[in-house]
């Protein structure tokens, strides 16, 4: 434990500035693939427990992209749109199997995946830690706010993610669709029951989850190091974040996943050893106090 | 047992048939315990293979394990991805009091008991009222939290190197555990003992109110039963089974590792109990025997034991739908329907 | 005796109990009857504990029950069953059954001794003789037949021998021959056991028929109660019930 790091930092400006920048690309980054989790929950009543594999499919596919092509933007698209398709197999060719199944066989058809994807990476890119390393076009000097160093690329990650959020946010509260997608989430058969598809619907919100987590892994790829069984950490923060934003919830996804970034951040000045136990900790606080997280609707 | 016996004279033949699915009684039980026991006793005399013994220590540790999660996750629906830190801190509480204590091994066997009664007792009081999958997370994150301090308490435990230099082990009662075949003796008695335990949770009166809490938990609290003290009961008595496979694993590699608190212990758990089956007692059992030799033909055949193992679950969990011996006793079931229908 | 006294309950702003006092007297045969929305359900929600009460007393004997836990009222001798028939599906009539007595004699969290107890098979016996399901003891609830299951949550809540109980519906989702079958079985129960039933019915005939007390809910209030010669006379209930689709069942 150090507290006197973390006091000195909360006196400072500079290391506010750094650390806050850091707490809001940790929480961007989570909120992208718990998003989609929390997504995929709403509608499909699914928990994908290998959500995390289309987050490293997403980072791996970017690097690829970028050494092939040297664009950083193809590289992001790549990853992108890698896990869409990506997911909506998955969920087509394996996970429309298992619905209506107790939730046990779904975790299994995950946890299969789970191992799986693993083994696909290591097979395809190596076992060992590999780095995509920064674009060209971001290896500038960094910008310094009150003191505080952030670099350029930072600030692209975070908005990227924001806008990805509102889009999100405002398609599925303004469009048609969003308001089918809303549909399907309270009551199944009633979709159905008015002639629309719920398997092309449960399908695409599987490929918009698999996106997003894959969007996050491609913006992840410049500042993260790449190795089978990345996905993994990153599931169980998503897990987290959803749980303490509420299952369902996509502001609640947006919120929980900057806490714990902030979490993070500043915890790995405070308590450098237990970062991650501090997670947990502020995890089953918020469960003891609100079990269906903070903006999860009360389940009757 | 006597009472039961005496009871049945005289029944009508459908009360005599409704208690044969049910229930065997309770001595029969015993009876088929000590006759497995004896034969896993006498094989060390017939087969000198370590290898063999090594792998019976391990179904033991295991065995228990699964077999314990089956109380939660088959008898009462409590779905928990976290149970494997029971197993670890089994392991790690077991190991440390050995270690730094050197009092007998029934002494430190029973004080790790003893932490693991209450430490599940409070992670249960705050996990066993929440619904399904929120209960699966937190114990996940009950978990993580244990593995994060595991890692992180590098002076207790020895971080991610886990706990080295062995464990001592005196000899207690003629009985000496560093002895490979001693070990081995002691790791069947355990799981034997266990499982019998185990068996007769299953079948007591509280193993059907955990049935019914299973079944329809909102019924169960209408005919007077405290839902939140039964789910809160057997998460912990389920612990302590946990714990003592996580002692038997840390008496076979005269250790403990993060390895044992992590996650994927939880995760194996349940896949053994899938594989197995959880509607039949000893399904976790035959899921754990399958489990470990799919895990060593495998491993000794390739390096993507993950690409494999993940075929076979999906098989399971798509083709069958259904576990091993669920499959068996629902097939069975089936060819004696029929054969009845056409008698 | 069950005396309800001032009970009231409100979902954000909307008063589905509204300030209700009645008095059911030991050994009495009460339906409980009103349009859809009424606040029936939830009347018996209050009751058993599934809904705490925002004010009022539920007094059994003397004793309020109002903000004690489901399965602590049902000690107290209130049972009920469900609209919906709530069973244990996995689980055989008999085994039900004798699980049940085991929970009503404090015995649900035994573990040394193995089930069924000896001491639970006579009255496991007697209720599923009365409700008739003795012949069936060895089906699994889930494949039993829509009638027989309302029939197996009944006998879950009488085996438990309570003083008061609470049927919602007993007769729905069933033909009109089941239904009197199943009224016919309410009020036999009722005569041979002599204890306090109070239940939820939509069929007028059913009704007037069989109950000798009626009770008439609206919006949560109480708008009558009486015999069935006064309740078909009251000027309110007939306003009521003008127009709904009861009407036409009343009328007969």
């Amino acid at each position: 434990m150090d507290l006197d790091a973390l006091t000195g930092c909360l006196a400072s400006p500079a290391c506010l500035v750094t650390q806050t920048t850091s707490g809001f690309i940790i929480g961007m980054l989570l909120f992208l693939v718990a998003v989609g989790l929390t997504l995929i929950f709403g509608v499909l009543k699914v928990v994908n427990f290998s959500h995390g594999a289309f987050y490293m499919f997403g980072a791996y596919f970017a690097m690829t992209a970028y050494q092939l092509s040297g664009s950083f933007a193809l590289a992001v698209f790549c990853g992108a749109a890698g896990t869409a398709l990506l997911g909506l197999i998955f969920e087509r060719v394996f996970m429309s199997r298992v619905y209506g199944a107790d939730v046990l066989m779904q975790l299994l058809v995950c946890y299969a995946f789970v191992l799986i994807f693993d083994d696909v990476v290591r097979m395809v890119w190596g076992p060992e830690f590999r780095s995509m390393g920064m674009p060209a076009a971001f290896q500038v000097a960094p910008l310094f706010i009150a003191g505080g160093v952030v670099p350029p690329y930072y600030l692209l990650l975070i908005g990227v993610a924001l806008v990805a959020a509102v889009i999100l946010g405002l398609g599925l509260a303004r469009t048609r669709l969003g308001k089918v997608i809303r549909a399907a989430a309270h009551n199944p058969g009633m979709v159905s029951a008015l002639g629309i598809n719920t398997g092309l619907i449960y399908g695409g919100v599987f490929a918009l989850g698999g996106m997003l987590a894959g969007l996050g892994g491609a913006l992840a790829a410049p500042v993260r190091s790449l190795t089978p069984g990345m996905g993994f950490s990153v599931l169980i923060e998503s897990f987290i974040v959803t749980v303490i934003g509420g299952m369902g919830s996509i502001l609640g996804a947006l919120i929980g996943a900057l806490l714990i970034g902030m979490i993070r951040s500043f915890g790995s000045l405070g308590f450098p050893l237990f970062t991650e136990g501090l997670m947990y900790l502020f995890m089953v606080i918020v469960l003891v106090i609100r079990p269906t997280g903070l903006f999860g609707k009360e389940v009757v | 047992m006597t009472e039961l016996r005496a009871g049945r004279t005289g029944e009508p033949l459908g009360i005599a048939r409704d208690e044969a699915r049910s229930q065997r009684p309770r001595y029969l039980d015993v009876l088929i315990g000590l006759a497995a026991f004896g034969v896993l006793a006498v094989l060390p005399l017939f087969f000198g293979s370590k290898a063999l013994l090594d792998f019976v220590i391990r179904c033991s540790a295991f065995g228990l394990f699964a077999t314990s999660l089956n109380l939660l996750v088959g008898y009462t629906g409590m779905i928990s991805f976290g149970h494997g830190m029971f197993f670890g801190l089994g392991a790690y509480g077991f190991g440390l009091i050995m270690q730094r204590t050197g009092v007998p091994v029934p002494v430190a066997f029973v004080a790790t008991l003893v932490i693991t009664t209450i430490i599940a007792t409070v992670i249960g009081a705050i996990c066993v009222r929440l619904k399904e999958i929120y209960f699966a997370f937190v114990t996940l994150a009950f978990q993580m939290l244990i593995h994060s301090t595991i890692l992180s308490w590098a002076s207790l435990t020895g971080g991610d190197q886990g706990l080295r230099g062995g464990i001592p082990r005196p000899v207690f009662l003629g009985i000496d555990l560093s002895n490979h075949v001693h070990l081995y003796v002691t790791s069947c008695a355990l799981l034997v003992i266990g499982l019998l335990l185990m068996r007769q949770i299953a079948q007591s009166p509280f193993g059907y109110t955990l049935r019914m809490i299973r079944d329809n938990a909102n019924r169960a609290s209408f005919i007077g039963i405290d839902v939140w003290r039964a789910r809160l009961t057997i998460f912990v008595l389920a612990a302590l089974f946990a714990s003592t496979g996580g002692i038997v694993m840390a008496l076979f590699v005269s250790g403990a590792y993060p390895e044992f608190a992590y996650w994927t212990i939880s995760g194996e758990g349940i896949f053994i109990n899938m594989l197995g089956g959880v509607t039949t007692f000893l399904g976790p059992m035959v899921g754990t025997v399958l489990l470990l030799i799919l895990n060593d033909t495998v491993t000794r055949l390739t390096e993507y034991y993950g690409i494999v193992l993940g075929i076979v679950i999906l098989f399971f969990a798509i083709g069958l739908r259904k576990g091993l011996m669920d499959f068996v006793v629902e097939w069975y079931g089936q060819r004696r329907d029929g054969a009845g229908e056409r008698g | 005796m069950l005396e309800i006294r001032g009970l009231s309950k409100s979902f954000g702003g909307v008063k589905a109990t509204d300030n209700v006092t009645l008095d059911f007297a030991d050994g009495s045969l009460t339906s409980v009857i009103g349009p859809n929305g009424a606040g029936k359900s939830t009347f018996f929600n209050l009751i058993t504990g599934a809904l705490k009460p925002d004010s009022g007393q539920i007094l059994l004997n003397g004793v309020d029950m109002a903000g004690r836990s489901p399965p602590d009222i049902v000690r107290y001798g209130i049972g009920r069953a469900f609209q919906v028939a709530s069973i244990f599906p996995s689980l055989t009539v008999h085994e039900t059954m004798l699980a049940a007595v085991c929970a009503d004699q404090r015995r649900a969290s035994v573990l040394h001794r193995r089930f069924p107890l000896l001491e639970t098979r006579d009255r496991a016996e007697h209720a599923m003789e009365l409700l008739g399901l003795a012949g069936k003891r060895n089906r699994t609830a889930a494949t039993l037949s829509h009638g027989d299951q309302k029939l197996l949550d009944i006998a879950l809540a009488l085996v438990l021998e309570p003083k008061v109980l609470l049927l919602d519906e007993p007769t729905a989702g069933m033909g009109t021959e089941e239904r009197w079958r199943m009224i016919d079985k309410v009020r036999e129960l009722w005569e041979t056991q002599k204890i306090t039933v109070v239940f939820i019915e939509h069929d007028m005939d059913i009704v007037f028929k069989i109950a000798p007390a009626i009770v008439v809910l609206c919006y949560g209030r109480i708008l009558a109660t009486g015999t069935p010669e006064a309740i078909r006379r009251n000027e309110a209930v007939i306003k009521a019930y003008l127009g709904t689709e009861h009407h036409a069942e009343a009328a007969i």
